[in-house]
């Protein structure tokens, strides 16, 4: 049989053609039949390539040549209210995602394209490593413990002196124009080759609503030219607990150490790290670990930057908790705060003598803090009478029975020369001084 | 180089509190409930690795 004629053109005046009727236009139709097997009868022996019919129980078909072939169904691999249609290496389904979910890129989906809750708030603070209240460069000694940038505590081992420091990212390229990050450095010539962690543990109440949930962990991070663990490695860590506002490195009940190991360079590089927090978490904190080897060299540190942890299996542009250095400075000041000044004659507020060696003074939080804050330092700290007479101290301490969580009273000590019921102030002595109050976990 | 030394506070109300102050040496020192301090140092033997 001929094949179909395709499009013709016609003129005025023409004069149809048997041929032109059948293989310009009747082949070319939507053909209309009961059921296959009328239209098996109707077409016997005129089938041609290229014709189209439709079938009440079919749909609209094609011939292809050798074969009645269905038109709609099979151009869909849709079959549930809300599925997308996407592809991969053929056509496919994206099943719909659950309420609230926003579909976003992802490079290892099958499809390209994967379902992730909304974009929530990063809950670790200090996350771009702005916050510095206990100075920007803190020394930590072997085997001991310490809290360095605000939030983040660390513990180290036998001969492994370390040094925490604020440094400049330095880098607009590979980074999204953070300042700053956290350099932890092994100093130069320690030995020690335990592990070096440095935690942030979350309170309680903002580490549940990860319980049961996959959860991405996603940072920037970058070696000295002397990093000495092998391959680089540098291990994302995030513990989970079952307990209430430990902290990690002090030991979580029920303790879960999910970790992975990246390789760094000395080119800031993003890396994620995903898990699926127990049901029963009740306790939460990323970390990270350092195991050197060696002796360390003069450069064996890495830097971090951009600690993001969110719900979800895909990493999101990082953003701070807060969005700006205040927001960032007063979550942080909810676990420490550091009061201090320029100034030599620094004055912390007034306070009365109840002994003649003895005063308290009570200063008012300029933020709530996490409980009553027990533990306090200080440095270069002074009683005054302001324009009269300064009365060095021996002891500076808290007075947990008359203090809270937005106000604290300091008891001076060891002083000589004072007159009881005698109004008096803390200052500082030297323009070093301050007094730092911790309600850590 | 760290020292740690007892202060005992007594109050107004004639109560007597045991603080302990660590000298970090470098004229700053911290100064804690002796409670808290035990507690803190019966901790810091745990706090070593755990990842690895």
């Amino acid at each position: 049989m001929t094949a179909n004629a395709g499009y013709h053109a016609y003129a005025t005046g023409d004069v149809l053609t048997a041929a032109q009727v059948q293989y310009n236009l009747q082949n070319q139709t939507v053909m209309y039949f009961a059921s296959s097997a009328a239209r098996t009868t109707a077409l016997s022996g005129v089938l041609v390539e290229g014709m189209v019919s439709y079938i009440p129980a079919n749909g609209l078909e094609y011939y292809n040549g050798s074969a009645w072939v269905v038109v709609a169904a099979d151009q869909t691999p849709l079959t549930t209210k809300g599925d997308l249609f996407t592809y991969s290496t053929t056509d496919a389904r994206l099943a719909i995602g659950t309420n609230g979910q926003t579909l976003v890129a992802n490079s290892g989906a099958t499809t390209g394209n994967a379902w992730q809750d909304p974009v929530q708030q990063n809950p670790v603070l200090n996350s771009a490593f702005q916050v510095w209240q206990r100075g920007t460069s803190i020394s930590v000694a072997a085997s001991s413990t310490g809290y360095t940038a605000d939030r983040w505590y660390t513990a180290t081992n036998a001969n492994q002196a370390c040094t925490i420091s604020r440094q400049a990212t330095g880098d607009t390229t590979n980074l999204p124009n953070i300042q700053y990050c956290m350099r932890f450095q092994r100093n130069s010539g320690q030995t020690g080759t335990g592990q070096l962690t440095i935690a942030q543990s979350f309170e309680s109440v903002n580490a549940i609503p990860f319980a049961g949930k996959t959860v991405i962990l996603s940072f920037y991070a970058r070696a000295g030219a002397n990093y000495s663990p092998t391959s680089s490695a540098l291990l994302p860590i995030i513990y989970t607990g079952t307990g209430t506002d430990q902290n990690a490195l002090s030991g979580y009940t029920g303790n879960v150490t999910n970790y992975t190991s990246v390789t760094l360079t000395t080119t800031w590089q993003r890396f994620t790290y995903s898990i699926t927090v127990p049901i029963t978490a009740t306790e939460i904190a990323p970390a990270f670990g350092m195991n050197p080897t060696g002796t360390a060299g003069t450069n064996d540190y890495y830097e971090v930057t951009g600690v993001q942890l969110e719900v979800g299996s895909v990493a999101t542009p990082f953003h701070t908790f807060s969005a700006t250095i205040q927001g960032e400075l007063s979550a942080a000041q909810r676990y420490y705060m550091r009061l201090s000044s320029a100034g030599a004659s620094a004055n912390y507020g007034l306070g009365y003598a109840y002994s003649t060696t003895s005063v308290a003074n009570q200063l008012r939080n300029p933020v709530t803090m996490r409980i009553t804050p027990t533990t306090l330092d200080y440095s270069n700290i002074e009683l005054t009478i302001v324009g009269v007479s300064n009365y060095a101290i021996t002891g500076l301490a808290i007075d947990a029975g008359t203090s809270g969580p937005d106000y604290v009273t300091l008891l001076a000590t060891g002083a000589s020369g004072l007159t009881a019921n005698r109004p008096y102030s803390l200052k500082n002595t030297a323009a070093t001084g301050f007094i730092g109050l911790s309600a850590e976990l | 180089m760290e020292n740690t030394r007892e202060l005992f506070i007594e109050m107004p109300n004639g109560e007597r509190q045991t603080h302990i102050i660590i000298d970090h040496g470098n004229e700053q020192f911290t100064s804690m409930p002796k409670a808290t301090y035990d507690e803190q140092q019966a901790h810091l033997t745990e706090s070593v690795t755990k990842a690895k």
